[in-house]
């Protein structure tokens, strides 16, 4: 009930319908250093990021940590919980050791009745432990996903971020790719409906590029239609894939 | 803890530079197992291994042999209030792993 209202309201103070669909993986920190302890949290959900507003994200298909070309499944220490007030799940992982560390998730498939279609979303995000960057520009040869050209963390706000569209290991030429802030706070305002999710096309080769104006999350999720159909009512019906990342971009600091 | 942490980062704080070095030490049973690489991935060919215990007194020091891992016997004692292992290899090119005693505790059961 509490959901439900937050949600409604949320959405009413808005002043608009919800928008883009996003797989999340937030990590607690996108930089662990060895001061700040050996363990991260990470929250994983499917929501509207710039809107706060959640979504039943149900047990994942998989999901997983690799670090250093080695993948550690980590569903079953997935515990549930409630993200912007639906239900997602965390966990706490604790990282062994210096290099990038590769969370990802693979959803069950979300029949989206309003598209007439289901929503898989190839979700995942980086983490880099103890000052070490090695493994960030690795790719995991996922069904789809984004592989990073700019490193995916240690980024300011107003760098660029590059990446590349990846269908089946091969580019996608002009894939289109949707951009959306994790307003966590509320407290940025889009004058418009288009400003909620920005997209941008990549480029032949399948290169897309983005500079974020404020530090924070920032989701990039590349659609594709998958050359499969699944089962609903009595019907085939079509799949959107999304490959999505997250990357923090940091606030510009002074002393 | 926090504060053996504190005290030892603020000892051990040292200036950013290109061509980073970055070290990281772990416990493998009885020893202390000590890595350093250039954030190119080069392994550094020359240099030398200093480690404190938690009062900053320096225990031992070691020369870097250009292999990937250096070890050395695990101090019992000293090890029950963490060890801070600094890693110098010239030209202003250092850095530091501070194993805690949950690390050390961690790595001898393994």
């Amino acid at each position: 009930m509490r959901s439900i209202t937050l949600a409604t309201l949320t959405a009413a103070l808005l002043g608009t319908a919800a928008q883009a669909h996003y797989g999340m993986i937030i990590p607690s920190d996108p930089m662990l250093e060895q001061d700040e302890g050996r363990e991260i949290d990470l929250t994983l959900s499917f929501s509207h990021p710039f809107e706060d507003l959640g979504m039943t994200l149900d047990r994942p298909v998989s999901f997983g940590m690799t670090h250093d070309g080695t993948r550690t499944d980590l569903l079953d220490a997935l515990t549930e919980t409630e993200v912007m007030g639906e239900a997602g799940f965390g966990l706490t992982q604790r990282l062994e050791r210096p290099g990038t560390y590769i969370f990802t998730m693979e959803p069950q498939p979300y029949w989206e009745p309003a598209e007439d279609a289901f929503i898989i979303h190839y979700t995942k995000t980086y983490v880099s432990a103890y000052g070490e960057d090695e493994g960030w520009d690795s790719e995991l040869g996922l069904k789809t996903e984004i592989v990073p050209l700019s490193k995916p963390f240690g980024l300011w706000s107003g760098n660029v971020f590059q990446g590349i569209v990846k269908l089946d290991g091969e580019p996608v030429p002009y894939a289109e790719v949707e951009v959306e802030y994790y307003n966590e706070d509320l407290s940025a305002q889009a004058p418009s409906d288009l400003m909620i999710t920005q997209t941008v096309k990549a480029d032949a080769d399948g290169v897309f590029t983005y500079a974020a104006p404020q530090s924070g999350w920032w989701g990039f999720a590349a659609l594709n239609t998958a050359d499969y159909t699944l089962p609903q009512d009595g019907e085939d019906k079509a799949v959107e894939l999304g490959a999505v990342i997250w990357v923090h971009f940091e606030e510009w600091m002074t002393e | 803890m926090r504060k053996l942490l504190i005290a030892l980062a603020v000892v051990a704080a040292w200036p950013a530079i290109a061509h980073q070095l970055n070290v990281f030490a772990s416990v493998d049973g009885t020893d202390v197992v000590v890595e350093a690489k250039f954030s190119s991935g080069k392994v550094p060919q020359v240099g030398e291994v200093r480690v404190y215990d938690a009062t900053d007194a320096l225990l031992v020091t070691l020369p870097l042999t250009g292999e990937e891992t250096l070890r050395f016997p695990l101090d019992p004692v000293a090890a029950q209030q963490g060890l801070r292992i600094e890693v110098n290899t010239g030209e202003g090119h250092e850095d530091y792993w501070i194993l805690t005693p949950d690390d050390i505790a961690a790595g001898q059961t393994n």
